[in-house]
């Protein structure tokens, strides 16, 4: 009777948790008639255009290339052109900063004694080290500003605390990564750095223009970019003499990348050609939105999220299609091995280091060079040495590499004293000085986002040694300064990266291609509204 | 008479006993009943990351929310692994406390080890079987005659195998509360007088007659503790699967639990405080029928000693 009871409670339990069952996404749990939510929602987003963006009226009829905007060519392959025609204009004085926070910049000067500010980070490691390293010079090099640095463990743990804290709670600057943009705009707790910018006259010609356009929107610039990277292919370089390739060619394109994969394999020099993965930081949700940039291609509407929120994402058209087609294509010829999730981001390298089935070549962010030559240097991996391992731009859709700007940004929080509003300020314009982003570079493998810093010490010295630093650097500046490169721009961007990973993860194990896309792109779509609905 | 002057007197010391009272019920209702109150209602709403902005969705929230694919899915894959990390916790618990209990030379160093996961935190727990499990590198897929009889541990891993992905972490996490149930149940032993097996074994009761006659009844309450609180560290478990999984492997969202879907960072509902309130309002529920549950099917049952 005992052994019986429960078990049988428990199937009973579930039975009628079964029974309950909806078939219905948690998106729109509490919306009393879904069927009425569509119009509900176009509503809304029709009201949230901003009158700023009178061309940016979303397109009701779901289709992007019957868009009602001027520019707009109604030719989806023409997507990179079209983009570049319809970038917001960057003069500065077009758009009134009144509705937002004050950014007095010259409050310093009033201030008795030094101000105290607290910034929140994300870094860890050798690159929290840095971070310290510079803020020290810092506080050092004057007496006006002291900045308390504050580690909060990672992006995602700045993220959850800073939304979870109340006004007194915040600090004063914080660092948000690039998915967290929209999320920081709308938080309504973040002056726009645009207002620092034009209050103390800064010049912002020095820095890199598509660093820039990533923070920016409707020609309002919010955070202040700083630890800038982006995906990089790092190789084996034994495996690839032994495959009888050039060691310095690593592949360019997707065809290239095929085609070496294809003879690293045949001749035996390795498993894999090439190891992927679904992670949404990785894989399944970065390095789709690269290629989409690199293919000229928006990712989202509204001109990738950039003049409004976006209604619908694109990433189910035929671009879409291509580059997953080409994913699976190679992992189910062979030519790639899929390595997963990737939880904590290193499975994919260790694939490199796999001692029975290994892989030549893998796709990771260019901050992570640092830390594989670290590695490697320390002897974890047998018979792969720091100067075995090649780095090279990311291979995609086009033959021109560039790429979307990814690590963080910095936000200056809005707060009752302007003298800590003028405080951040400095700190955000010291640290995006040549002298700060040269020694950040070299410590961290972050890329220096002013053109400047690549001419400074210790910088030059590093890029002329070692041009595997250079890459990513090299690769950002090539690209383009359009919409399809400022990146989407996401309010639930983490979500809809999921939507494509599990997608991708799907149709890795055998979906089909289209319509997995497609239901992936439904469900992106709810959390679009959903998002517009509560912040729009 | 006597018992109305017993109230009176009683009453008369309420004020004293409210005085007394006072500083736990404040601290209990600042930080358990208020933010439990307010979740509630919070969860019949839907709002943006800061919850600065919410829109009223009402209480059918919690149904529909209950009823969705994502809930009825975690609630699923929450049972699982509860069915699988408590029966295995348990018994591994039982097994080595009994075996600990021998009046041995050196038995307190294996007492020792036995207890020492109740000090090794969640996240240390968890990188350990990380790098025992990882496909590529880890221990248990360079082990050559593993790797062959268990071809899934290098290829696409056991944390990246849809079929072994929840046993992976539910080991783990066995694993990682073993060292609670140990000290308990050994407690628990100790407890059980030595006279009571002596008489049995004067009365013929071998080894396995008086675990299953004496040992495991007089255990009861002890049983029936770490039952509930193993139950319930099933329901929340969240470090491990962070850690090992982060929720997947996609696209089944093998090891999404209740309390990943809530809090995980990739979950559907990262950026609506007000949906994250109505899962973890749901998941207390859920909780609190479950420990009625128990309390009142084995309750009964268990022996609490004269």
């Amino acid at each position: 009777m005992r052994r019986a009871a429960l078990p049988a409670l428990v199937v009973a339990a579930s039975l009628l948790v079964a029974a309950c069952g909806s078939g219905e996404s948690a998106i729109t749990a509490g919306q009393d008639d879904p069927a009425d939510t569509d119009a509900d929602n176009d509503a809304v987003a029709t009201d949230d255009a901003d009158a700023s963006t009178p061309d940016s009226t979303p397109d009701d009829a779901g289709d992007e290339t019957d868009g009602t905007s001027p520019t707009d060519s109604g030719d989806e392959t023409d997507g990179g052109d079209e983009t570049t025609a319809s970038t917001p204009d960057t003069t500065p004085t077009e758009v009134s900063l009144d509705e937002y926070p004050a950014c007095p910049t010259d409050a310093l000067d009033g201030a008795d004694g030094p101000v105290e500010i607290t910034y929140w980070h994300g870094m860890t490691a050798d690159n929290e080290e840095a971070l310290q390293f510079v803020t020290e010079q810092y506080n050092a090099s004057q007496d006006r500003v002291v900045v308390e640095l504050q580690n909060q463990g990672g992006y995602l743990e700045v993220i959850d605390k800073y939304y979870q804290s109340g006004a007194s709670g915040r600090p004063d600057l914080v660092m948000f990564p690039e998915y967290g943009f929209q999320q920081a705009i709308d938080s309504e707790t973040i002056v726009p750095v645009e207002a620092c910018v034009r209050d103390a006259g800064f010049d912002t010609a020095v820095i890199q223009p598509s660093a820039i356009q990533a923070y920016s929107t409707a020609g309002v610039q919010w955070g202040m970019p700083f630890n800038v990277s982006n995906p990089i292919l790092y190789y084996n370089e034994l495996i690839f003499e032994a495959a009888g390739l050039d060691p310095d060619q690593p592949p360019t394109t997707f065809d290239e990348l095929r085609a070496m994969s294809q003879q690293i394999v045949d001749s035996g020099a390795a498993s894999y050609g090439i190891a992927l993965d679904t992670n949404i930081d990785s894989g399944g949700g970065w390095f789709i939105e690269q290629w989409f940039a690199n293919a000229g291609e928006l990712f989202v509407d509204n001109g990738n999220g950039r003049e409004a929120l976006p209604t619908e994402v694109l990433f189910d058209q035929a671009t879409g299609v291509e580059i997953v087609t080409f994913l699976r294509d190679m992992v189910a010829d062979g030519l790639a091995v899929n390595v997963g999730d990737n939880a904590g981001g290193s499975d994919n390298f260790l694939k490199m280091a796999d001692a029975a089935d290994p892989a030549a070549m893998t796709i990771g962010t260019s901050a992570g060079l640092g830390t594989v030559i670290n590695v490697l240097g320390s002897g974890l991996v047998e018979g792969l040495t720091p100067d075995d391992v090649g780095v090279g731009g990311l291979p995609g859709p086009s033959a021109e590499q560039t790429a979307i700007v990814g690590g963080a940004a910095n936000y200056v929080v809005a707060g009752d004293d302007p003298e800590v509003v003028a405080a951040a300020w400095d700190f955000l314009t010291y640290l995006i000085s040549p002298e700060v982003q040269s020694e950040w570079a070299v410590r961290t493998g972050y890329l220096p986002i002013v053109d400047q810093a690549i001419e400074l010490e210790p910088l030059a010295t590093t890029y002329a040694n070692d041009p595997r630093f250079r890459v990513a650097y090299t690769q950002l500046a090539n690209s383009p300064n359009d919409l399809a490169h400022a990146g989407p721009q996401i309010g639930p961007h983490r979500q809809v990266r999921d939507e494509t990973a599990a997608a991708l993860a799907a149709i890795y194990n055998g979906a089909d291609i289209e319509s997995t896309l497609a239901a992936a792109a439904a469900t992106s779509n709810a959390l679009l509204q959903q998002y517009i609905a509560l912040n729009g | 008479m006597e018992s109305r002057a017993f109230d009176r007197r009683r009453w008369r010391q309420l004020p004293v006993a409210l005085g007394l009272l006072a500083p736990s019920a404040i601290i209990l209702g600042a930080f358990i009943v208020y933010p439990i109150v307010k979740s509630v209602f919070l969860g019949t709403e839907r709002c943006n990351a800061s919850g600065t902005r919410c829109v009223e969705g009402g209480w059918d929230q919690y149904t529909d929310t209950f009823r969705s694919t994502e809930f009825q899915h975690a609630l699923w894959v929450t049972a699982k692994f509860a069915l699988i990390t408590v029966p295995l916790g348990l018994a591994l618990g039982i097994g080595l406390a009994v075996l600990a209990h021998k009046h041995l030379a050196g038995v307190s160093v294996f007492r020792a080890i036995f207890s020492s996961t109740v000090a090794t935190s969640v996240a240390v727990a968890s990188l350990m079987w990380l790098f025992l499990l990882q496909p590529s590198v880890g221990v248990l897929s360079n082990v050559g005659w593993i790797a062959d009889a268990f071809p899934v541990v290098k290829q696409p891993g056991l944390l990246n195998d849809p079929d072994t992905a929840l046993w992976s972490v539910g080991l783990s996490s066995v694993w990682a509360n073993l060292g609670f149930t140990f000290i308990i149940i050994t407690a628990g032993l100790q407890g059980i007088p030595d006279d009571v097996y002596e008489a049995a074994a004067l009365d013929g009761a071998g080894g396995s007659r008086r675990f299953w006659a004496i040992t495991l009844p007089l255990l009861g309450p002890s049983l029936l503790f770490v039952l509930i609180v193993l139950t319930s560290r099933a329901f929340q478990a969240y470090g491990e699967i962070d850690l090992l999984t982060e929720g997947g492997p996609r696209p089944d969202d093998s090891t999404t639990t209740i309390t990943y879907l809530t809090y995980g960072r990739n979950s559907i509902m990262a950026t609506d405080l007000g949906l994250q309130a109505t899962t973890a309002v749901l998941l207390f529920v859920v909780l609190l029928g479950l420990s009625f549950l128990q309390l009142w099917s084995l309750g009964r049952r268990v022996h609490y000693g004269d």
